[in-house]
Order: structure tokens, then sequence, then C-alpha cells
């Protein structure tokens, strides 16, 4: 489903001239569940953000399903992404104006689905994550968990082929964050191509495959059994 | 700051009118409310011997009383130097009583009979620098006088503002014993122990008693001169508030608006900037800053703030202010030397700053240093409401501005379109102050022919934009005169209809060859219309004032109406009869140059007429000036409204930054979920579009309401079209999708990965 090969991304400030990704060849297969580890700073959310294109990388290859996007303009890769694509941030990115059935409606609304099979489906979606009974609340109003779980469901209310998740525990307690990783194992088991940055060994054992990194570059990859 | 300062001073100029006359307090004018014909008049035009009556009864209660003709202008010639002056003829006590400022000579000058004070500016005029004492001077080709004393220009917030000379009394051929004229004004100096209200009540009666055998009622009373310039309106007797008080209190209004806006602005600005600053504000409360540091800090800032802005409003007065007069006609300038211009500078500026800075200071200075720190602060749903409503408050007062400067123009341009019924461009006219201007009329036509640029010359009795002899008691053949219609009368010669341009709708001109015409009269159509007529040629019409000794005319003629008077006012109806005066009217040749006409005239006039200068005027500038009036409400509302927009603009710049800021994460995290950049900016503008529609809709009925007020005092008015309000709710919502559009699409191309990362 993925393939990217010798990925680069420089980022350039004015004096410092800092490699996040150097040549960088990672492939995903459609319906695997890979966790992302390596110490901070070493390019992972980079990764993460070429992959989910909303950032382009400076030079080498990304296939997505076949096809060559490390080219694709701002609008072609916003068009691709929010038909295949959901993301779960560390700090849950809701917005804080919306309510939960605002914020879960939102990319139906970016891609043109109808009210009332928005409705339906947001539906849908907040019942099996088990926050129904707070559609109106404000993200403010939740705890963190709650509010992940929101996000979740926000990622896979249309259905994308591929979830990023980039640290989806990290602002949660243990019980919180096994909550989400089950949320994330069962959206696997149904088919659900999942890409998950973490710190945590724990978290990483929910996944088949670990890409371990260093420096911009995949240092190991541990089968998990 | 420096738009309320330069209200401030216009107000106060307003305010101190008068008071350069040192014995302000004391001075009053003897006005008389008049009851003729059940219509009841008030006014300050009395009878010459009213001022000895007055003496002789209540003296002791006066200091002064001095008689005065109303300000005329006059040939003033010294040489052959020769202008045409405004200046009174007044009683000896004048300059004392208006403490004259005197340059040369004294205020006991005007005592001699033949003397004159003149201004320093005329004096120097004819003078230059040699002193003026004892030099002769002669007034309108027929009277020598000796100058006596030069005062200091009067200043232009002064009743006497354009008196350039006063000479005595004695002068002006007035009959003292006439209780019949009404053509004089009194001024008189009360005694320190007198009570205005006493002696007024004292003089009531004077003048009923003394005319008895008279038409009509009289009662006299006395008005200081605190009140003769904004308070001399009055219906049916009883004071009224005047267009002046208006105009204060319409712009003092205005001012305190513009204020509003820009204290606005301050308070939106700094709150905004204030919530950014939150974090400051809860690292210093967590190291232990006491909340009224806080709030200093915040007071003291904006002080700061608002004192700098003072100065600067200072700098932006002094420097615009030459223009503002020009607009406003006045001549004002900054008070330096005035501890109460200071005193009210610095109130003023205080109270902005602590205004501007309160809501902030109060405000953050009450966040709760955890909820601040744990980054669980969060400009909430409604912390935005009290801002929109000043944005909305803001594009309110433009748009209401927006739209009464469309109507003012429109109004004035409407009355400009009017035809004015006879033909203004190259016509000239002159009123020819020589007495022997009649014997020499011949003679200077013929002159005037000769230089072979004139078309045509004619005289009338009143000048054609302003004529003002009224009456009535014409009995029509078809019915008798109606009590208290009258009709605006002018004397022309024959050439008159043709030098003017008028345009003849039945019968004929005044015709040279039929002596008969001499009976003859010609209405215009208004005329024709008031007095009922259906078949005016030929009608015989009997006319007995008393003075005139045809007392049977015939209509020989009917011609189009002519704009005299206001141009927003039906055109008067107008009786015109074969005669002369003094106003000449020249029509130059279409196809000379206006300037090589004009001096060869000039030449013509003076070969003939040499005693008067050669002052004459364009017939259609003239005319313009009529509009001064409305063309300064005109540009001072345009003024304001440019200067409400580029506030409101600015105010909303800011805000629209702040917002984009402010929702910077909002915005990645739509991008991140697929929004667009249009639906980004439509996001952003949308906001800001509602504020300015609910603007637009309460704008709308609110200067509806007020204009449509104003033009009710014009007759001949502009309809307010819906398309004026239109373009001014059109108008705003572009200037807004301007301002705002510049920080949504900065905002919705930004690249969302960032946005997310500063998290
Ligand atoms: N916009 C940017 N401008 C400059 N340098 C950047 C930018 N974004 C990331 N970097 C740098 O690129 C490198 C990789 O950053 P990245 O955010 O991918 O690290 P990470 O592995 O996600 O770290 P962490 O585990 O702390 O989240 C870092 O050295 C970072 O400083
Ligand atoms: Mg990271």
């Amino acid at each position: 489903m993925i393939r990217i090969t010798h990925l680069e991304k420089v980022y350039r400030t004015d004096e410092v001239e800092t490699v996040a990704l150097n040549k960088l060849t990672i492939e995903v297969k459609e319906g695997e569940f890979v966790a992302i580890m390596g110490p901070s700073g070493c390019g992972k959310s980079t990764l993460l953000n070429i992959l989910g294109l909303l950032d382009d990388p400076d030079s080498g290859s990304f296939m997505f399903n076949g096809i060559e996007v490390a080219k694709f303009n701002e609008r072609k890769r916003a068009d691709l992404r929010k038909r295949n694509i959901g993301f779960v941030f560390q700090s849950f990115n809701l917005i804080d104006e919306l309510t939960v059935f605002e914020n879960v409606e939102l990319p139906l609304i970016y891609t043109g689905v109808k009210a009332a099979e928005r409705k339906k489906r947001v539906e849908a979606v907040l019942d099996k994550m088990q926050i129904m009974h707070r559609r109106n609340h404000y993200p403010q109003q939740l705890s963190g968990g709650q509010q992940q779980r929101v996000a979740v469901a926000r990622a896979v209310v249309n259905n994308p082929k591929l979830i990023l998740a980039d640290e989806p525990t990290g602002n949660l307690d243990s019980s919180n964050g096994n909550e989400v990783m089950q949320l994330l194992t069962d959206l696997n088991e149904q088919g659900t191509t999942i890409i998950m940055v973490t710190h945590s060994e724990h978290d990483a054992r929910y996944s088949h495959r670990i890409i371990r990194m260093l420096d911009g570059q995949t240092v190991l990859e541990n089968i998990m059994v | 700051m420096a738009v309320a300062m330069l209200i401030g001073l216009w107000i106060f100029d307003e305010l101190s009118f008068n008071r350069y006359h040192k014995n302000y307090d004391r001075i009053v004018k003897v006005m008389d409310h008049q009851g003729m014909h059940g219509q009841n008049n008030t006014n300050d035009v009395l009878p010459v011997p009213l001022g000895d009556a007055l003496r002789a009864s209540y003296g002791s209660d006066f200091k002064y009383i001095t008689i005065s003709r109303e300000t005329e202008e006059h040939v003033i010639a010294s040489g052959d130097k020769k202008f045409i002056q405004a200046g009174n003829y007044m009683q000896a006590d004048a300059p004392e009583m208006l403490s004259l400022e005197m340059v040369y000579g004294t205020r006991a000058g005007l005592k001699d009979h033949s003397s004159i004070l003149l201004s320093h500016s005329l004096a120097k005029k004819l003078f230059a620098n040699a002193d003026p004492l004892d030099k002769i001077v002669q007034i309108d080709a027929t009277t020598n006088v000796k100058v006596t004393g030069v005062f200091k220009d009067l200043p232009d917030n002064s009743e006497f503002r354009t008196t350039t000379f006063i000479a005595p009394f004695n002068l002006f051929n007035a009959n003292k014993d006439d209780w019949n004229n009404y053509n004089m004004s009194i001024f008189a100096q009360l005694n320190t122990n007198a009570a205005i209200d006493e002696v007024s009540a004292k003089i009531r009666n004077v003048l009923s008693d003394k005319t008895k055998g008279q038409e009509g009622t009289h009662e006299l009373f006395l008005q200081p001169m605190s009140k003769w310039h904004l308070y001399s309106s009055f219906e049916n007797h009883v004071a009224v508030t005047s267009e002046q008080i208006k105009f204060i209190w319409f712009y003092g209004i205005i001012g305190a608006f513009v204020l509003l806006l820009a204290c606005i602005n301050f308070m939106n600005l700094s709150t905004a900037r204030s919530e950014k600053r939150a974090l400051e504000i809860g690292v210093r409360k967590a190291v232990g800053s006491a909340r009224s540091q806080l709030i200093k800090q915040f007071y003291t800032e904006s002080l700061v703030i608002a004192t700098f802005a003072f100065i600067l409003s200072l700098c932006i007065v002094q420097f615009i202010l030459p223009w503002f007069n020009g607009v406003a006609d006045k001549e004002m300038t900054i008070l330096w030397v005035n501890p109460w211009f200071w005193l009210a500078g610095i109130t003023f500026t205080f109270t902005t700053g602590l205004l501007a800075g309160s809501y902030p200071a109060l405000y953050l200075s009450s966040f709760h240093p955890v909820r601040i720190l744990k980054g669980t602060f969060r400009a909430g749903r409604f912390t935005a409401v009290p801002r929109k409503v000043l944005v909305v408050v803001q594009f309110t007062v433009s748009i209401a501005l927006i739209i009464g400067t469309i109507i003012v123009y429109r109004q004035i341009q409407y009355a400009k379109d009017r035809p004015v019924g006879y033909s203004q461009s190259g016509l000239i006219t002159i009123q020819v102050k020589s007495p022997d201007f009649n014997q020499k009329y011949e003679a200077l036509k013929a002159e005037l022919f000769n230089t072979g640029v004139v078309a045509n010359v004619a005289r009338a009795n009143y000048s054609i934009t302003d004529t003002r002899g009224w009456n009535g008691g014409f009995n029509w053949e078809a019915r008798p005169a109606i009590e208290g219609q009258s009709f605006n009368t002018i004397s022309v010669t024959q050439e008159y209809g043709e030098t003017v341009g008028w345009q003849v709708i039945q019968g004929r001109n005044f015709s040279k060859e039929l002596t008969s015409d001499s009976a003859g009269i010609i209405l215009n159509e208004s005329a024709v219309k008031l007095a009922g007529l259906k078949d005016p040629v030929g009608q015989i019409v009997k006319w007995e004032p008393g003075w005139r000794k045809n007392s049977h005319l015939k209509i020989i003629g009917v011609v189009s109406d002519m704009v005299k008077g206001s141009p927003f006012k039906p055109a008067y109806p107008s009786v015109i009869f074969l005669g002369n005066g003094n106003w000449l009217f020249v029509r130059i040749n279409t196809n000379t140059s206006i300037r090589s006409a004009l001096s060869k005239i000039e030449t013509g006039f003076k070969k003939t007429i040499p005693t008067v200068p050669f002052d004459y005027k364009f017939v259609d500038e003239e005319y313009g000036l009529k509009f001064a009036a409305e063309e300064r409400i005109g540009k001072l509302a345009a003024f304001f409204a440019i200067l409400a927009v580029f506030i409101s603009c600015m105010g909303l710049f800011g805000l629209a930054s702040y917002v984009a800021e402010q929702r910077k994460k909002e915005i990645g995290i739509r991008k991140v979920l697929g929004a667009s950049v249009f639906s980004v900016w439509k996001q952003l503008s949308k906001d800001f579009i509602i504020l300015v529609i609910i603007s637009c809709f309460i704008a709308i009925p609110f200067t509806w309401y007020f204009l449509n007020g104003w033009l009710q005092k014009y007759e001949y008015r502009t309809e307010i079209s819906w398309w004026i309000f239109a373009t001014a709710g059109a108008g705003a919502l572009v200037i807004t999708l301007f301002t705002v559009s510049f920080q949504a699409i900065k905002a919705a191309i930004a690249n969302p990965v960032k946005s997310l990362r500063t998290e």
C-alpha cells in the first residue's frame, strides 16, 4: 500500500540545516499495523506528516496505492488525504468551539457527504466508540481518554484505508491508553492499515511490526509474533 | 484623538463667540417680538427714534446705548485707491462699548461728526505703512471723512467680524423722528447695578406706546451678547433650537463617536493581545506578583499610550487645522497658552487611558494562574461577544456616516442640477455704488458695447441671485388681492430679459419702442400660478401701494421661473416692473475669452465711472455660494465618514489578525481533515460579514430616520432611494472583505503542520 524509497526531508532555518529524514526506505502493506519508535527528534513525526500527505518530501519516491504522490501539489494531496487517511494526534487536536458531534462530522463535510447521511454515520461511529451520550458536549468538558476516543472517531468516520497516529496515548494514563490501543487494534482487525508513532514499548506490542529509527533512518525492524 | 480635539476646539470657538468684547457680560441687543396679520416674528430691526426714547426714560439703567445700521458694504476711497468694504454706521459710544483695541487714535475718535475708524487691515490697504491718522477718506464717492482711529481687526468669532470701518451714525442721514421705518439695530451696555431681566421688563412696552397708530404689535426685550450667536432663532416669539446649536450637538456627538471607535479599537486589541499574554500573567502571578501590581502595570501601559496619542494628536491637529478651518469656515488655533485647554486635554487623555486600559486590566488580572499555566485557559465561546458588539458599533457608525455623506451630496447635486431659468455662464454682475450711475448708465453702455466683447447690458434693482423686494396688494382682474399673499418684485431695464437669458413663455419682453411698457409688468410662472390666472397676457392689474403712481398695470408677458432665493426652495413668484437700479448685468460674447473680455470691460467701466471699484462677480459663482452651508456639511460628513471607516478598518484588521492567530490551531485541524483554502477563507470571513450585516440593519433605519428629518428642511429635495443604502452596505461589505481576507487567506494557506506543531 505504501512504499517510500530514498525519502529525504531537510529543514533549513537561518543557519542550521536539519536532516529530518535521510534516504529513508519503508514499505507498509495493506492491513498492517506498524509502530514507529525512536528517540526524540529522530524524524518520526516528520515521516508521519509526509505519509499523511500534510508535507512534501525534498526528494525520493512515495508510492501510495501504486500512485507516485511525492510531487503532488497541495490541492491533489488534500483531495487524496481527505478520502483515504485519518489522523490521531497526541494532543487530540479537537476544535474547542465545536461539540463532539460537530468535530466528528467535519471530515464528512469536507468530503461533501449529505447532512442526513452524515448524521447516520457520525452516530454510528460515536456509538462504536461508546461516547454517544456525550455527543453534545464540548471537548473541554471531557476527560483525556474520552477526547482521544472522539479523535479516533473523527479519524475513522470517513472509513479511511489508513490511520496515522502520532503518540495517541502520550497524554493519557495507562488505562485510558489501553482503551485507545484496543480501539486501534479493533479497527486494524476490520481491515484498516495503521501506522503509529509511539515511545511506549507496551503500546508497540499491539502492532505487527516495529520500525526503529535513528537520525532519520531505519535501524531495525522487529516483527511481532 | 486628534479629531476629538478638533471638534473640541470648534465647539469652544462657537461657545466663546463674542467673548473678545470685554463688556461681553453687560452688552445687550434690543429685540422686538412683532406681530402682524397673525404672523409672529422676532427680530432686531427697530426705528431710529427708539434709541433716544430709551435713553430718555431708562438712561440710568444703561451705560451706553448706540444705534447702529446693519453691517453693509460701502466704497471707501483714498486717492485712487478704492475698496468695497463692509462696515457700520454707529453712534459714538460703540467703540467704547465693544472695547475695540486701538492701534492709532482713541475710541473717542468717533465723537467727531465727520470722522471714521478703520480696521487695521483696511488702514494698511489704504495707506500702507504710513500713519493713517487725520488722513481723509471718501465714503461712497460722496462723503469726506477724517480717519480718527484705527482698531485691531475683530476676530472671526465676533458678531462684528466683518466690520472693517465704523462711521458716525449721523452721516447715515436717518430721519430721527420716523417711527415707521424699521431699519436699525440698537445695542446697549447695562450699568453694573442693572439686572437684565428687570430692564427687559421695564422697556417691554416702549415701542408699542410710541407706535399706537401703526398696524401690528411690538414687545421689546433685551438679548444678552452671550445669546446672540447661538440662541437667535425664534418661532412665534419663543426661542427655538437654532441650526448652529444642532450643529454643535451633531458634531459633538460625532466627535464622541469617533473617539469611542478609537477607544474600542484600543480595548479590543489590548484584550486580544492580553489573552496572548495570559501565559506571562500566569507566570507573574505564580512568582508572586500581586493582582494590584498587575492592574497597575496595565493602567500604566495604557496611560503611556494615551499620552503619546495626545502628543501625536497635537501635531496632527496643528497640521490639518488650516484645512479644517477652510472647510468649517473658521479661524481656530490650538490654544497653546490657554490653561483650560491643557486641563481639558490632560483630563481627557487620562480618562481615555483609564477607559481603554480598564477592561484588560481588570479582566486579565483576574485570570486564575493555575488554569492559565495548565493550558486549560481558553478564550471560551462567549468571550468574543463583547468584541463582536464593539465591531458592530463601529460599523454601524461607519455605515451611517457613509449613507449620510451620500445623501448630503445627492441633495446638493440635486439642487445644483435644478434648472435656474436663465443662463449663468458668461454673465457678470456689478453693484455700482456710485451716486451718478443713473446719469452715466447710457454712456457706460455705449462704452461697453464699444469694447466688442459685450453681447448685452442691463440693469435691475437687485442682484439676480438674491432679490429681496416683496409686495402684496395686487388686485388681479379675476379676483382681488389676498391678504398675506406677497410677490417678489424687481425693476429691470428693457434689455434685462435678453441679457440674463430668461425664457419668454407667453407674450413678450419689455420693449424700448413702446412707451406704454412703463405700465407693463411681466410675471413668472409661479406668480401666474399663485395669482390663479388663466390667460394672463393682456390682463390688467390694480396695484396701489401708495408710493407708485401707476396703479393700473398690464401684463405683457410670462417668463420662466428663475431660482433666486435658496435653490432648495420653490422659485419665488415674481412680478417684474420696468425701471432701473444699481445692479449692472453684462453678458459677455460667447466667442471671446473671459479674461480678455474682463480687462476690456474694466477699462470701459473705469473710464466712465472712476469713483467706484470695478467689483464684478460671476453670476454662476455667486449662485454657487448658496450651496456653501450644505457643502460644508457634506465635506465634514465625508471627512468623518472616511475617518470612521478608516478607524473601523484598522480595528477590523487587528481583530482579524488576532482571530486568525487565535484560530490557527483550529484552521490547521480543519486543513488536515480536508478543508480547502476557500472554505477556510469563507469560514473566517463569514463571522465578520455577519457582523457587518447586523450593523447595516441597525444603521439603515437609524440613518433613514435622521436624514429624512434633515431633508424635510428643504422643499426642493432629493429622494432617499434604496440603492443608497444598498451601496453603503455593499461598500462596507467589500471593505470588510478586503480587510479580513488578507488575514484569512494568510491563515488559510499556512502549512497546517506548522500550526499544529506549536501546540
Ligand atoms: N519545521 C521545522 N523546522 C526546522 N526543523 C524541524 C522542523 N520540524 C522538525 N524539525 C527537526 O527535524 C527533526 C525531526 O523532528 P520530528 O518532529 O520528526 O522528531 P520526532 O521524532 O517526532 O521527535 P519527538 O519524539 O520528540 O516527537 C528534529 O531535529 C526537529 O528539530
Ligand atoms: Mg513527534
